[in-house]
């Protein structure tokens, strides 16, 4: 890797959630790849989605992990603000779990997994008969993956979540938590959050997201508006160096130490095992029960080049759920995937395009049709 | 608002930090209704103050729920005033400029604190004002809630899948020369 120091280099602000699929970002700055590629990074944690988005938006991080659907967000101006970022590139595929309170996963019985929403349905319905409330799910952000697959899986099930359930909004590190509570009947969040919950005995495993669209866009990394423009070279190389990282993570090898940089850099209070656990894509239904492997586990290396196509079904989602009704090509913009090809071509080996199988997000007959 | 007292609802984690911030607001002649701090059920706590307007730091993890009441539209979205103890003069400016949410304030200076909470309110009613047109227009939300429970029930008294239990839906509404939502609410009042 012969890259010279960029002339501007000065140091870049790159904002993450303590979440597992940070990694490329953590293992970018920890094994020094940002440095060889020529820029200086400071990488900050963040304690939401709102607090990331802002400092995103008002210029105080030049970059960040970002959910897809909040991309999509800042470029129609759907949360009220109105911004067009620069997603360089994809950090991960899969990644987010579904996890039951022991209560309700009790009432839904002894089930396969993954959990078949209708067992839910079948739950909620005899609550709702009994005269009791709805239960109270939480997911990480509105704007976010984790609402549209979890609302598109109770959907499936004959479960209206707009009625059938009551959708809060609880940030990943606190779901655990208020799962133990009783403040939330489930949730779907990120991991390393949903096998902690299940460790700790606060939760039960009902399911993945890559169980409800297999290999999903999950993370993306964004640059604030206008920074591609006026510093290209240095975004081109910061996009490389993760690419480099996202290779690295995808080495069965290097898991360990992945592991340990996660917990030493995002999670000091959660035990090693929990890390590793989520990075491999292994769950446990029940605390001390055998872990089994995902069908679709967390993906770092095909998950970089970012695509429209795939984010499309965000887009969609959103117009579903009445979030956002804005012009395709405003929505996506901000995916460059040529800004992502001129990166991979400084890394070797050259990183797979990697697909998703087709989202069923894009499946159903939208009402709008009718 | 001149003489009214604005209730304020001010949500800080950080006990030392929501007292000092409550004095302040107190001098700029808010109410502060209510100081809640790491609360999970966010939304009632708001509902419950009857507050005009919600201050909280830039960093409080909150800030995530309340974002979801006013994307989800569902339960009274309040204007969110939102102080940042770093932060230069430009920064400040573009927030008030995007005029919704995001009112970045350096600290809570007393004598600046009241035109900003003051032009938040302002702001946020005619933006309320501009998407409640928006949504009367397009009716969608309504719409596609009746279709989306009429299909829930469909599918669960027929054993349907859901891309089944649409098609049929479609098929009656053509059959009968009725709008969608007609059709809806029909299978609603059948129940």
């Amino acid at each position: 890797m012969n890259h010279p120091t960029l002339s501007t280099s000065r140091p870049f602000r790159i904002g993450f959630v303590p979440l597992t699929d940070a990694a490329p970002l953590i293992v970018a700055d920890a094994l020094g790849l940002f440095a060889r590629h020529g820029v200086m990074v400071t990488l900050s944690p963040e304690a939401g989605w709102a607090a990331l988005r802002d400092k995103l938006a008002f210029g105080s991080l030049d970059a960040a992990q970002l959910l897809g659907p909040l991309a999509i967000a800042l470029a129609v101006g759907a949360g009220g603000l109105r911004r067009r970022l620069t997603v360089t590139a994809g950090l991960a595929r899969n990644g987010n779990t579904v996890v039951l309170s022991p209560a309700l996963a009790a009432a839904i019985g002894g089930a396969d997994m993954p959990l078949d929403a209708h067992r839910l349905a079948e739950a909620i319905h005899a609550r709702t008969e009994e005269g009791l409330p709805p239960p109270t799910l939480a997911v990480v952000f509105p704007f976010s993956s984790h609402n549209y697959l979890l609302r598109h899986w109770l959907a499936a099930g004959g479960l209206d979540p707009d009625h059938d359930v009551r959708l809060v909004v609880v940030p990943p590190p606190r779901v655990a938590r208020a799962l133990a509570d009783g403040a939330i009947e489930g949730f779907c969040a990120g991991e390393p959050w949903g096998s902690h919950a299940v460790a700790n005995g606060a939760g039960r495993f009902a399911l993945a997201t890559g169980d409800i669209w297999p290999d999903h866009p999950e993370k993306v990394l964004a640059f604030g508006e206008g920074i591609a423009a006026r510093e290209e070279d240095a975004v081109i190389a910061i996009t490389a160096a993760v690419i480099e990282a996202a290779l690295w993570l995808d080495d069965p090898a290097n898991l360990p130490a992945a592991a340990r940089l996660l917990q030493d850099r995002a999670f000091p209070e959660l035990p090693l095992s929990t890390i590793s656990a989520a990075l491999e894509g292994r769950v446990a239904a029940a605390p001390g029960q055998a872990s089994r492997s995902l069908a679709a586990p967390m993906r770092f290396a095909t998950a970089t080049c970012p695509q429209r196509a795939e984010a499309a079904a965000w887009l969609a989602a959103m117009r579903r759920w009445g979030h956002a009704a804005a012009d395709e090509a405003e929505a996506l913009a901000p995916w460059r995937s040529d800004l992502w090809e001129r990166a991979a071509a400084r890394v070797s080996p050259r990183p797979a395009m990697g697909r998703a199988i087709p989202s069923p997000l894009l499946s159903l007959p939208l009402e709008s049709d009718a | 608002m001149g003489g009214v007292h604005l209730r304020v609802l001010l949500i800080d984690t950080d006990a030392n930090r929501a007292n000092e911030v409550q004095i302040g607001l107190e001098l700029a002649g808010f109410q502060v209704v209510a100081v809640s701090s790491d609360t999970v059920d966010l939304v009632g706590r708001v509902r419950e103050s009857r507050a005009d307007i919600i201050v909280c730091d830039l960093d409080d993890p909150s800030r995530d729920a309340l974002e979801s009441m006013r994307v989800l539209n569902r339960d009274e979205p309040r204007p969110v005033v939102v102080f940042a103890s770093r932060g230069d003069a430009d920064q400040i400016e573009a927030a008030l400029e995007a005029g919704v949410a995001a009112y970045v304030v350096e600290g809570l200076a007393p004598a600046r604190v009241r035109p900003v909470l003051e032009v938040a309110i302002r702001r946020f009613r005619a933006f309320q004002a501009l998407r409640a047109e928006r949504d009367e227009a397009r009716a969608t939300l309504a719409e596609r809630t009746v279709i989306e429970r009429a299909k829930g029930i469909l599918m669960q008294r027929r054993r349907l899948s859901e891309a089944d239990a649409y098609r049929l839906m479609r098929r009656w509404s053509m059959d009968r020369g009725l709008k969608m939502v007609q059709l809806a609410e029909e299978i609603l009042i059948d129940k």
